[in-house]
């Protein structure tokens, strides 16, 4: 007994040792599975403000991207805007299809725009944080996108930050709905991991014919994305096997010059959930 | 006794700031990233208990895990690196018996110096990097990234360290 104890004394510092690793590796596991729930991430409150300080540093840096940038998304919102105006224009003269436009849009998917404030983009658990929460309507689950093309999901939301999974995520293996343009088939978009700048697209059949620089889009098929959202475009494909493609995809986004960007509301997103939820149901019983 | 506490209590923080708001933010090549934090453990002293030493690894571990969202990954490469540290630091260490050894370019001498914080950084590094990818899958991908990772923060820290003994 005597002994046993004496050895316990003297290996107290290797038990300490022992004790602390297992410690992080159960936070490496929790981690892993309980993403969304857990708080020591960069949502937490002090995180937060720490990286949007040094994020007022950060912006003159990059001042030059960042305009070149904003001024695109101006010319792009500005052609919308003047196809909007002669729109409304030619239904003031029909008021009665006005109301009906007007339920039409009130559906419509809105955007929240926010700053990136940090970019953690070294390995395999990329992530992205946001200044905008849940009081600026931010929520996990919304989509986030620029005006290059979609960057990614939502995964948790505090009052004031929020932190996006990019797609460039394997751990999460996050799936995106993606269809090459003008092809109705749709196929999943996700990363294997390695270079920042591609992505690979699966399960699109064999018999749609595919070129080398097809712009590749969202789908639309999960209310996440609206449609014909841009991913990028097909680098190389390969016959995966008998039935599908197996696509190398250039992202668009350069995640490298995250600026502004915009998260995506769409209101009814829940309802239509629901909705294919209890098809679901219906016919699984 | 309080002043060197107090330089090292300024040396941690100070560490910790470099490395999350400069040093995450470099990916060199897109993978490269020195992790200047360790050497916070390195120059400890060896009048800091080895319990302590491993206290401080895992507070500075946890703290950059916190900030660049990898929990727990460099809490267990930095806990591992605090147990090491003392035997590495005896085994490298100035061979004349002092009261207190001071891990530095000037009392280990250039070339055991190098060999000390290579072979701890290297390890730190290389269970950093598996720990975070948590599989073998990409095996040679990670062992690239340990292998430069560790080589950009020993020259780092070499540099630090030549520029203290400088002045």
């Amino acid at each position: 007994m005597r002994t046993l104890i004496r050895f316990l004394l003297r290996s107290k510092t290797l038990f300490f040792f022992l004790f602390l690793e297992i410690f992080s590796l159960l936070l490496i596991i929790n981690h892993n599975q309980f993403q969304r729930v857990h708080f020591l991430n960069s949502s937490n409150v002090v995180v937060g403000s720490v990286y949007r300080l040094s994020d007022k540093v950060y912006q003159y840096f990059n001042l030059t991207e960042v305009n070149e940038s904003l001024s695109k998304e101006n010319a792009y919102l500005r052609s919308k805007l003047s196809k909007a105006e002669s729109e409304v224009s030619f239904y003031k003269q029909d008021t009665s299809y006005t109301g009906r436009k007007e339920i039409a849009l009130s559906k419509n998917y809105s955007f929240i725009t926010a700053k990136v404030i940090q970019a953690s983009l070294i390995g395999q658990h990329n992530h992205i944080t946001l200044d905008k929460g849940i009081s600026d309507g931010v929520d996990i689950g919304m989509g986030v996108i620029n005006e290059k093309g979609i960057i990614g999901i939502v995964s948790s939301a505090s009052q004031h930050f929020s932190v996006v999974l990019p797609i460039l995520n394997s751990v999460s293996r996050s799936h995106i709905s993606a269809k090459v343009l003008n092809k109705s088939q749709s196929g999943a978009l996700f990363w294997e991991g390695g270079d920042m700048r591609y992505a690979t697209m699966d399960e699109v059949p064999l018999y749609v014919s595919i070129e080398k620089g097809d712009t590749i889009m969202t789908s639309g098929y999960s209310s996440i994305f609206p449609e014909g959202i841009m991913i990028g475009t097909v680098d190389e494909y390969s016959k995966k096997n008998d039935n599908f493609y197996s696509i190398k995809v250039l992202l668009s986004v350069d995640f490298n010059l995250l600026s502004y960007v915009s998260v995506i509301d769409y209101p009814f997103s829940e309802e239509k959930e629901e909705l294919e939820k209890k098809v679901e149901e219906v016919t699984n019983d | 006794m309080i002043n060197e506490t107090l330089k090292h209590i300024i040396y941690f923080f100070v560490l910790i700031f470099i490395q999350v708001l400069v040093l995450n933010n470099i990916r060199f090549l897109g993978f490269i990233n020195p992790y200047l934090y360790v050497y916070f453990i390195l120059f400890l002293p060896s009048s800091i208990s080895k319990d302590m030493t491993l206290c401080l690894g895992f507070l500075l571990g946890l703290i950059i895990d916190i900030f660049s969202g990898t929990l727990g990954c460099n809490t267990f490469a930095t806990v591992l690196l605090a147990y090491l540290k003392p035997i590495f630091q005896k085994a490298f260490g100035p061979r004349e018996d002092y009261d207190i050894v001071f891990p530095s370019l000037h009392s280990f001498g250039m070339g055991r110096y190098i060999q000390y914080v290579f072979y701890l950084v290297f390890i730190h590094q290389l269970v950093f990097f598996y720990v975070e990818t948590l599989s073998f899958a990409y095996f040679w991908r990670t062992l690239l990234s340990a292998v430069c990772c560790s080589i950009f923060t020993v020259l780092l820290i070499i540099c630090i360290e030549e520029f203290k003994e400088r002045r």
